[in-house]
């Protein structure tokens, strides 16, 4: 525990000293936030168009904060593996378990501080254009967000231990654009229907936008938000149980 | 202190160790001296636990390298080839870090920093970021980090490569301050940094130990007056031009 600790803390200090994380966690999604509540405003309420109004974009931002999570994860571990410094822990008592705990903690919380400011913003924009927002709702929200998390930082654990420095972020690129756009964060796949709807709700990204953002509303359907919690929570365990096996399996392989 | 009975390391069809024999007493500086490929690197991952031999065993501290890697990690500090620091925090923070994967507490932990910054003189830079160190200072703190844990075995792999000449002398005196206080098994291809800083040589080609002993011993051997030319005299009795 001390060991996964210590080496968490490394990490944290690793990833908050590197500015680009600033700018893409937080930086990047908050400019997003702005741009899409001008557009909202600029829209006119006659097309019905609801995606970008705040008490729906909050969530969808969140979530696409939570896809930069993955990539700093992967760029941490794949630098990490790229030079010695992973052959001095080898050589130390760390268990492969201390490795992946380390290297997902401080990212988690890192994740809830970002939807913490994210979620802030959101606040201060609701009372700005004069759309309410409910602050138990973004609370619940936040704590829902958490499997997402957690799916988002598994994948970047997976991708970091599969695939070089230059690599794995090339593949992270696919999934944040994969991830925001069948997440429905920009647009309604619901009212779009048909295949595009079905492509959506065959990938996890989908359940977890529409779960923050029920909990945003205080719903808590089954249909709504029970069952697309349902699905980022598993989806989250698959994720975190394969990078661990991934992760240990190559420390394996880096010692056989 | 370290002992490899008929150590081998085969990766496909290439021997990169081929049964290496080695005895390395308590408190000895030992090098491993060779030609980049000769297996040295090797040798010292399969010693530290960071590669499993093919066959053959190794010991250290009369734990088995391959049995025991748990006891034998306790034993051990290693300085990998590559500079091995965290390049976002400081020259404190990496030791702190380092101590804290061994379980120190907070009261002994910041004593063995404070230790180990004052004897490596490095105060004027403790609170600097890894990254913004000049090679000679991260070979140096990437010593103190192999250290931290009061080993009793030091592996040292090509501690002084691509330093300038003033950063390698004063990275010398570092590991000549450090002989006699743990045994120190070190890796180089620099003639001079073999003679200046080992008790006994082994020179190791194509994965064998071709010649073994101290320095007056191999020149003596070889009838030669300086190690360069007992290299070269031992190197192509071995077949390698």
């Amino acid at each position: 525990m001390k060991r996964m600790l210590a080496f968490s803390e490394r990490n944290r200090k690793e990833i908050l000293r590197d500015p680009l994380s600033y700018l893409f966690c937080l930086g990047f999604p908050l400019v997003m936030l702005l741009i899409m509540t001008v557009l909202d405003a600029s829209i006119p309420k006659e097309a019905g168009m609801t995606i970008f109004r705040i008490d729906n974009l909050a969530g969808g931002i969140a979530v696409f904060g939570q896809t930069f999570l993955m990539l700093f994860t992967a760029l941490t571990v794949a630098k990490d593996r790229s030079g010695s410094f992973l052959t001095r822990l080898y050589a130390s008592p760390m268990k492969s378990a201390d490795f992946t705990l380390g290297y997902m903690l401080p990212v988690l919380l890192i994740g809830i501080a970002q939807t913490v400011l994210l979620y802030l913003a959101s606040l201060v924009i609701s009372w700005v254009v004069g759309t309410p927002l409910s602050v138990p709702g973004l609370l619940v929200s936040l704590v829902t967000l958490i499997p997402s998390m957690v799916m988002f930082i598994g994948f970047g654990l997976l991708f970091g231990t599969l695939f070089s420095d230059k690599a794995a972020p090339g593949l992270c690129s696919i999934i944040i654009s994969l991830g925001s756009f069948l997440g429905c964060i920009w647009f309604d796949a619901d009212k779009t229907g048909g295949v595009m709807l079905k492509i959506c709700k065959a990938l996890p990204f989908y359940y977890c936008t529409r779960a923050a953002r029920s909990a945003i509303r205080l719903d808590f359907g089954q249909g709504t938000y029970l069952f697309p919690l349902l699905i980022v929570s598993l989806c989250a365990a698959v994720l975190a149980v394969l990078s661990a096996l991934a992760f240990r399996t190559r420390m394996k392989a880096d010692l056989a | 202190m370290i002992e490899a009975r008929q150590l081998t390391r085969r990766y496909g069809a290439k021997t990169a160790v081929d049964r290496l024999d080695l005895q390395v007493k308590p408190g000895e500086l030992f090098a491993l001296l060779g030609v980049n490929g000769a297996g040295k690197t090797t040798t010292i991952r399969m010693l530290s636990c960071l590669s499993v031999p093919t066959s053959g065993e190794a010991f250290v501290g009369g734990f088995s390298c391959t049995k025991e890697a748990d006891r034998v990690k306790q034993l051990i500090g290693i300085s990998p080839q590559d500079t091995a620091v965290a390049d976002n925090l400081s020259v404190r923070e990496n030791l702190e870090f380092m101590a804290s994967l061994y379980g120190f507490d907070p009261e002994k932990k910041q004593e063995r920093v404070r230790r180990m910054i004052e004897d490596f003189r490095m105060q004027e830079v403790e609170d600097q970021r890894a990254k913004t160190l000049s090679g000679g200072w991260k070979r140096r703190l990437s010593i103190a980090m192999a250290l931290i844990n009061d080993p009793k075995v030091l592996f040292l792999d090509e501690p002084t490569l691509g330093l300038d000449v003033l950063a390698r002398r004063e990275l010398w005196r570092v590991i000549e301050e450090l002989k006699g206080k743990m045994t120190i098994l070190l890796t180089t291809h620099y003639m001079e940094e073999a003679e200046q800083l080992s008790d006994r040589i082994a020179v190791m080609i194509a994965g064998q130990i071709v010649a073994c002993g101290t320095l007056q011993e191999l020149l003596d051997s070889t009838g030669e007056n300086d190690l360069e030319n007992a290299f070269v005299a031992i190197a192509e009795k071995g077949g390698v031009r």
